[in-house]
């Protein structure tokens, strides 16, 4: 059964930014790539980023920031109202 | 400026109990949630358990035209799976006789979604008198002189009053308040879950009673499976140490045994949700609070440690952090040093008793049902080897029974160090280091039995020896 997790969610648009990495701090240790279950973190060339639309994927999980030992990642949740909406958690 | 006495960040089961019990002492509180309302942003497995029966009055009332996705149960199912993926046994229990708490001998656990139950607890709260405020998302910490007095929203807006951290494993006032940057990796795990809607009738066909399953496995971390009326969640997790694939990964393997699609197919079931979030899961909760703040819940660090239910001890910890704030607010002293009274009130509880043996059993859990590879992929098979076994008719009975012992054998290079590191000090801080000692001491346990005693000295030593 091959089931397309990524289109299972309900979301009320208008989030704004509300994840940044700063490049500057990041080791490439790859452990957001891993972790983030929408697939959300990239790596190109030796550059880790996220990718554009994350806004409209993002589960507000917390798990890359969580997971980020170097503090590269910078995570707050989208403004009230805004964001995932879980229906039936 | 908004001056209240109580100011709540986060309206799940701790926020919302906590503001209960305030508004209920008279303290004027306001409760902020970032969700449109409550449970909006909550994931969970919801398996309420007797317990909470136990200590809040109010959980009598709970009834399925507030809360439709109710579900109870007195059953549980326990599958099997062994190296190859394959359900190699399922055992289903029911509450057994040592259960002394009567509600609890005819049901384990009551389901029911966050988005039905988070705004059905919210409105005891606001009943009470406390304000809530939701589509709010608190930004940061009001502080003066370096001390936190208060809270501030997105837009700026300022509430002073005793802050009470309820927002949950990703804590904005654990961070903003000093207590903690982030977990330790082996201090929270993520948590992912599927839900399935399918008919309430083919549930009540298939499972009956059962409520709960769990999923034992040598190929991925113990995974879960609860009902709902008209649907159910499959969800696994593991601390952040443990993961080398993405976690969807691991999921997808429990979805795809032959057995769960079997399942899936009977209960004419479809996926309709993906959910994923951090759940605290550790030993022993540390930092719980500071000058002026108090954390509770997830924020705390507060599932029980060896299983991470939350829900319960979310709303224990609020009652007893707004007891805290109560005498602190009334001896005008909400001081760190004040407010360590929260630490010796709910140490008193049954969460405070969980925590007692809290290392050993999070240690035990993290090494078995969340090692598959290293520890499931041994006892799987061992434990159906002893369940199991005995159902063979190709041979005859002692020779099954000497197949068995010698196969069991096997197992005994991996069993024997797991016994000595994990089984035994966890019995130790349950039974304490004499009864242990007891237990350990074939003589000493002989002399504390006389009947057994009585009986071993008949069958083995008085016994006429067999004829040659
Ligand atoms: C998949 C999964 C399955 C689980 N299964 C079970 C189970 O079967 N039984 C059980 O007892 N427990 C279970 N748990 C654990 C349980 O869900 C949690 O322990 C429980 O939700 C903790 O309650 P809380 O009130 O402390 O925090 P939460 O329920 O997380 O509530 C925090 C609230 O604060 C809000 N918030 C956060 N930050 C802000 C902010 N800055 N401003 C405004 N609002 C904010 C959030 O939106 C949220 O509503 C499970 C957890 C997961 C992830
Ligand atoms: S977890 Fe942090 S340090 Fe590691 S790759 Fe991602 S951003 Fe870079
Ligand atoms: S918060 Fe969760 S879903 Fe969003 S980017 Fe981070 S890991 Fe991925």
């Amino acid at each position: 059964m091959k089931i397309d997790h990524r289109k299972l969610q309900s979301r009320i648009p208008g989030t704004g930014d509300f994840i940044k990495i700063d490049n500057s701090r990041c080791t490439q240790c790859d452990r957001c790539l891993v972790i983030c279950v929408m697939n959300l973190w990239k790596k190109r060339g030796d550059t880790v980023y996220i990718v554009d639309d994350y806004t409209s994927h993002c589960l507000e999980c917390g798990a890359c920031a969580q997971v980020c030992e170097s503090d590269a990642i910078e995570f707050r949740f989208p403004a009230g109202g805004t964001g995932i909406v879980i229906e039936q958690g | 400026m908004n001056e209240y006495d109580i100011v709540i960040v986060g309206a799940g089961p701790g926020g919302s109990t906590a503001a209960k019990e305030a508004a209920e002492k008279g303290l004027k509180t306001i409760f902020f949630e970032r969700g449109r309302k409550p449970g909006n942003k909550n994931s969970s497995g919801t398996g309420l358990g007797p317990r909470l029966w136990r200590e809040f009055d109010f959980m009598k009332e709970i009834n399925s035209d507030d809360c439709p996705s109710i579900r109870e149960g007195r059953a549980a199912r326990n599958y099997m799976i062994d190296n190859d993926g394959k359900v190699t046994g399922y055992i289903m229990t029911t509450p057994t006789a040592s259960v002394e708490y009567e509600p609890a001998k005819s049901w384990i656990t009551l389901n029911c979604y966050r988005s039905d139950f988070d705004p059905w607890l919210a409105k005891y709260a606001t009943d009470a008198g406390a304000e809530l405020k939701t589509s709010t998302l608190i930004t940061g910490l009001l502080k003066e002189d370096g001390k936190v007095v208060g809270v501030i929203d997105e837009k700026g807006e300022k509430y002073r009053g005793l802050v009470i951290g309820a927002d949950g494993a990703v804590s904005m006032v654990a961070q903003q308040s000093g207590l903690r940057k982030r977990w330790g990796q082996k201090q929270v795990t993520l948590t992912l879950q599927y839900d399935f809607e399918c008919s309430a009738s083919k549930i009540d066909d298939v499972m009956g009673d059962e409520a709960l399953a769990v999923w034992w496995s040598a190929t991925f971390p113990a995974a879960y499976q609860v009902f709902f009326n008209s649907s159910f969640h499959i969800g696994l997790g593991n601390w952040m140490t443990w993961w080398d694939k993405n976690p969807v990964h691991y999921l997808n393997k429990v979805i795809n045994l032959d057995y769960m699609q079997r399942l899936i197919r009977v209960l004419e079931a479809k996926p309709r949700e993906f959910q994923a979030h951090l759940l605290p899961w550790m030993g022993t909760p540390e930092n719980t609070h500071t000058d002026n703040v108090i954390l509770i819940g997830d924020a705390g660090g507060f599932p029980c440690p060896l299983e991470a239910e939350g829900i319960y001890p979310a709303m224990v910890t609020a009652r007893a952090a707004i007891d805290a704030a109560a005498e602190a607010i009334s001896a005008g002293d909400t001081s760190k040093d004040f407010l360590s009274i929260y630490d010796m009130k709910w140490k008193a509880t049954s969460v405070g008793e969980d925590f007692k043996s809290g290392p050993e059993l999070q240690s035990i859990w993290m090494a078995l049902p969340f090692s598959p590879r290293k520890s499931m992929s041994w006892f799987v098979p061992m434990f159906m080897e002893i369940l199991g076994g005995i159902i063979d008719w190709s041979e005859p009975h002692p020779v099954r029974i000497r197949q068995i012992a010698r196969s069991l054998k096997k197992y005994l290079p991996q069993a024997v160090p797991f016994i000595m590191q994990e089984v035994l000090p966890l019995l130790t801080s349950v039974l304490g280091e004499e009864k242990m000692e007891m237990l350990t001491d074939p003589a000493k346990l002989m002399a504390e039995m006389p009947e057994i005693q009585e009986a071993m000295m008949q069958a083995f030593m008085d016994a006429p020896k067999e004829e040659d």
